[in-house]
């Protein structure tokens, strides 16, 4: 009995102490997903200059869709701009995507609640359809090796201490293969 | 126009007894909180927006949708549906397990086959298409806590009132019980004529 309770209890106390680091405690709205390959994205901006998730490898990505004639994504729109500027110099890559607008409509929708935030524009609304997001606003963080790990379920208020927290620790994550 | 909320808890069981009517509420507060019948509780929140063809039509209109397509949704009954999940589980939207009625008859929405066939119809634009259809209710949602959906149902335009007894299952694995909820009277509005 002693044999087995000192064989055992070590292995005990190894679990216990390391369970913090296998619990994780996310914002409201934050949904661990598992770490699908993120699909292709490639898009020209709102100035007509093309870009490549693909590119941007290394770090972490900030991918969200939206539209101006989506009332949560007009209210969530402001809270990014904010959450931009709280993050400073933070290398979360924030990738913006309008889902089947036109320039006149998304320029004049920006410049009044965001004018700091250049778009990409997915004009036919295809690549949204193959991102297939769960509705609009929708977010995906995406990790350095290119994989979604975490999606935000509807609008967010970005901006606020517990989101920003959460997304200046992404850069501290390794990047777990088979997550 | 009377809203009754039928709450049905069901024992969290494998099998997913229900248990009982639990509750059952006036959905217009005094003080109107939202634009249109509603039901709230612990659980969720569920807002119907009936809308006229004219404030359809407009909205699609601005976002570019040409005449043909603006004349068959002006034809239709649109009402849009927000619902929010306020529990700590998983609530299951399906409309299938949705039941609409009228007059006491069972009443067929316009979904996703009848606009796809008209879209290809008239070539309408993948933008607009895209659009569109970001703009419906899904008809399939693992809600999760927190976490909210919205979108429209439609129907023929001729339609005065209906009822909707909406059923919702709960918990990650649909074992948790289930939700009922009951629209009564809800209007598709109509534009005066103006004199």
């Amino acid at each position: 009995m002693k044999t087995a309770l000192s064989h055992y209890l070590p292995a005990c106390l190894l679990i216990l102490i390391s369970l913090p680091a296998f619990t994780e405690t996310l914002p409201p709205g934050v949904m661990r997903i598992n770490g699908t390959t993120a699909p292709e994205l490639q898009l020209n901006n709102l100035d007509g200059e093309p870009y490549d998730l693909k590119a941007t490898q290394g770090h972490w990505r900030f991918v969200h869709f939206w539209a101006s004639w989506c009332g949560p994504c007009r209210k969530e729109m402001p809270s990014i701009e904010r959450m931009i500027a709280a993050l400073g110099d933070n290398e979360l890559e924030i990738v913006l995507i309008n889902t089947a607008e036109t320039e006149d409509e998304v320029f004049t929708f920006l410049g009044i609640v965001a004018p700091e935030l250049v778009p990409l524009m997915d004009r036919d609304g295809q690549v949204t359809e193959v991102w297939q997001p769960r509705g609009l606003p929708a977010t995906y963080l995406v990790d350095p090796a290119g994989r979604i790990q975490y999606q935000a379920l509807g609008g967010r208020t970005w901006e606020k201490p517990v989101y920003l927290k959460f997304l200046r620790g992404l850069n501290q994550l390794e990047s777990q293969p088979g997550q | 126009m009377r809203i009754r909320m039928q709450y049905l808890i069901a024992a969290q069981t494998l099998c997913g007894v229900l248990l009982g009517t639990l509750l059952a509420t006036p959905a217009f507060g005094i003080g109107k909180p939202y634009p249109g019948p509603y039901v709230e509780n612990d659980d969720l929140l569920m807002v119907l927006i009936p809308h006229t063809p004219e404030q359809m039509a407009a909205f699609y209109e601005a976002r570019g949708f040409p005449e043909e397509a603006i004349k068959l949704i002006s034809d239709a009954c649109f009402v849009t549906v927000h619902i929010k999940n306020k529990s700590r589980r998983v609530i299951w939207l399906e409309t299938v397990n949705w039941r609409f009625s009228s007059n006491n008859q069972p009443l067929q929405r316009l979904g996703s086959n009848y606009w796809n066939t008209r879209w290809d119809e008239i070539k309408l634009p993948l933008a607009n298409r895209a659009t569109f259809g970001w703009t419906q209710l899904p008809v399939q949602r693992d809600l999760q806590p927190d976490e909210p959906v919205g979108g429209n149902i439609v129907f023929e335009g001729n339609l005065k009132t209906f009822n909707l007894d909406a059923r919702f299952l709960t918990g990650a694995h649909k074992r948790g019980g289930m939700l009922d909820i009951n629209f009564q009277n809800i209007k598709c509005p109509k534009e005066e004529p103006r004199p």
